[in-house]
C-alpha cells in the first residue's frame, strides 16, 4: 500500500530511543558490543532481512522485511551509541585492567562490529535460503536469540542507564517475532493446502 | 498452489502457527517508547526487567531553558516517531485496520509538525526539513546540532 515511512534509506538525525550513559564501563562495553557484531547482533538481523526480502513470494511479507530490516540498523546504531559513550572517556588505567584491553590494542575506542569474545562480524552468522518458510523460521529464530542475549546482558549488567535501551531493545524482538508469525501465516496461503512443503514459492512459480 | 482454503488458519502436522494479534488499545506514548512498543498485548517483559522498572531519561532540570526545550521536543519527537516505526510494523501484517490507520494518520501529521518546528528552533533532523527551518539560502546547516549517539539530548 505505499505505507512505508521509508522510501528509501535516509537519514534521521536521532536516535529510535534515548541513550544517555553517565559512567564510564569498558567491562560492560565488551559485552553490548556482540549486539552490534556478534552471532544475533543487529548487524547481521538487518543484513538477513535486507538481503531476503527481493525473492520473497508475497509482496507483503517482503514489505515487512524491509521495515524491520531498516527498524534493525537504527537499533546497530543505539548499540554502537551505547558502547560509544560506555568508553569514550577511557583513562590509559582502565584500558590496563578493565578487561577492554584486547580491543584497545586493535581498535582504541573506536566501533568495530565483533562479538563479545572476539570473534569479528560475518555474513555466516546469518542466511539467505531462497525458500520462504526456510527463511522466516530463520527469522523467528533469529529474535528469539537476539532476546536471549538481551535476557543475558540485563542479567549481568546493572547501571540503569545502560539497562534503558536493553530493555527497550528486547521487547523489539518480541514484537518482531509476533510480526514474522503473521508473514509466516500470510506465506501459508500461497501453499499447498494438505502439503505445505509440496513446493518452494519462491522458486515453483 | 494457491488454495482455496489455506492452511494458514489450521493446525497442521509440520507447521507452526502463530495467532494473528488483534487490535489492543495501545500505550500513552510515554510509557510504549519506554517499554518498546505501543501494544500492551505484546509487552512480555523479562523478570529482570519488569514493567516499568526503567526509565527513560529525564529531561534535565539545568537553567539552560533552550536544553530544556529542546530535550522535550526530541523526547516528543522520540514517542511519535516510536509509535509510528511500531505502527507501521503493525500495519505491514494487518492493513485493514481502521484503528491503526487512523492513528497511524493522525500522528504521521504530528510528525511533520514536528519536523518542522525542530527545524525552526534548533536544527534540522532531516534533510528535508533543512528548508522546513532555516530560510538563509546561504547556509548549509545540516552539521548543525550534537550527532545523536553524543547523548546530548535527553
Amino acid at each position: 500500500m505505499g505505507r512505508s515511512v521509508y522510501l528509501m534509506f535516509v537519514y534521521e538525525k536521532r536516535l529510535q530511543y534515548p541513550v544517555k550513559i553517565k559512567n564510564t564501563n569498558p567491562n560492560i562495553a565488551r559485552l553490548v558490543i556482540s549486539q552490534y557484531g556478534g552471532p544475533d547482533g543487529e548487524l547481521s538481523a538487518s543484513m538477513r532481512y535486507l538481503s531476503q526480502r527481493y525473492t520473497m513470494p508475497v509482496k507483503k511479507v517482503g514489505g515487512l522485511l524491509t521495515d524491520i530490516g531498516t527498524e534493525e540498523l537504527n537499533h546497530l546504531e543505539i548499540i554502537c551509541a551505547i558502547v560509544y559513550q560506555l568508553t569514550r572517556d577511557l583513562t590509559e588505567e582502565q584500558v590496563k585492567t578493565a578487561g577492554f584491553d584486547a580491543y584497545y590494542i586493535d581498535h582504541t575506542k573506536a566501533l568495530w562490529p565483533q562479538a563479545a569474545a572476539g570473534v569479528p562480524f560475518t555474513a555466516l552468522e546469518f542466511q539467505s535460503k531462497g525458500d520462504a518458510l526456510a527463511d522466516l523460521f530463520e527469522d523467528l529464530a533469529a529474535e528469539q536469540k537476539a532476546r536471549t542475549v538481551y535476557d543475558n546482558l540485563l542479567r549481568v549488567i546493572d547501571d540503569p542507564d545502560v539497562r534503558a535501551p536493553l530493555k527497550f531493545l528486547r521487547a523489539r524482538e518480541v514484537v518482531h517475532f509476533q510480526r514474522f508469525g503473521e508473514a509466516l501465516e500470510m506465506t501459508k496461503e500461497k501453499l499447498n493446502q494438505k502439503n505445505c512443503y509440496w513446493s518452494n514459492p519462491e522458486f515453483d512459480r | 498452489m494457491t488454495s482455496k482454503d489455506p492452511c494458514c488458519c489450521t493446525e497442521h502436522l509440520a507447521m507452526a502457527f502463530i495467532p494473528k494479534q488483534e487490535w489492543c488499545e495501545p500505550y500513552d506514548l510515554c510509557t510504549a517508547l519506554k517499554e518498546g512498543t505501543i501494544f500492551p498485548c505484546l509487552n512480555l517483559a523479562f523478570y529482570k526487567a519488569p514493567l516499568g522498572e526503567i526509565d527513560l531519561p529525564a529531561v534535565s532540570d539545568s537553567s539552560d531553558s533552550k536544553q530544556q526545550k529542546r530535550e522535550t521536543a526530541m523526547k516528543r519527537m522520540m514517542e511519535v516517531g516510536f509509535a509510528l516505526n511500531d505502527l507501521t510494523l503493525y500495519l505491514d501484517t494487518h492493513p485493514e485496520c481502521i484503528k491503526g490507520l487512523s492513528l497511524f494518520r493522525r500522528l504521521s501529521k504530528e510528525r511533520l509538525t514536528l519536523l518542522s518546528d525542530f527545524a525552526k528552533d534548533f536544527y534540522p533532523l532531516t534533510q528535508l526539513s533543512m528548508v522546513m527551518g532555516n530560510t538563509d539560502p546561504k547556509e548549509y546547516g545540516w552539521a548543525e546540532g550534537p550527532m545523536p549517539w553524543e547523548g546530548a539530548c535527553i
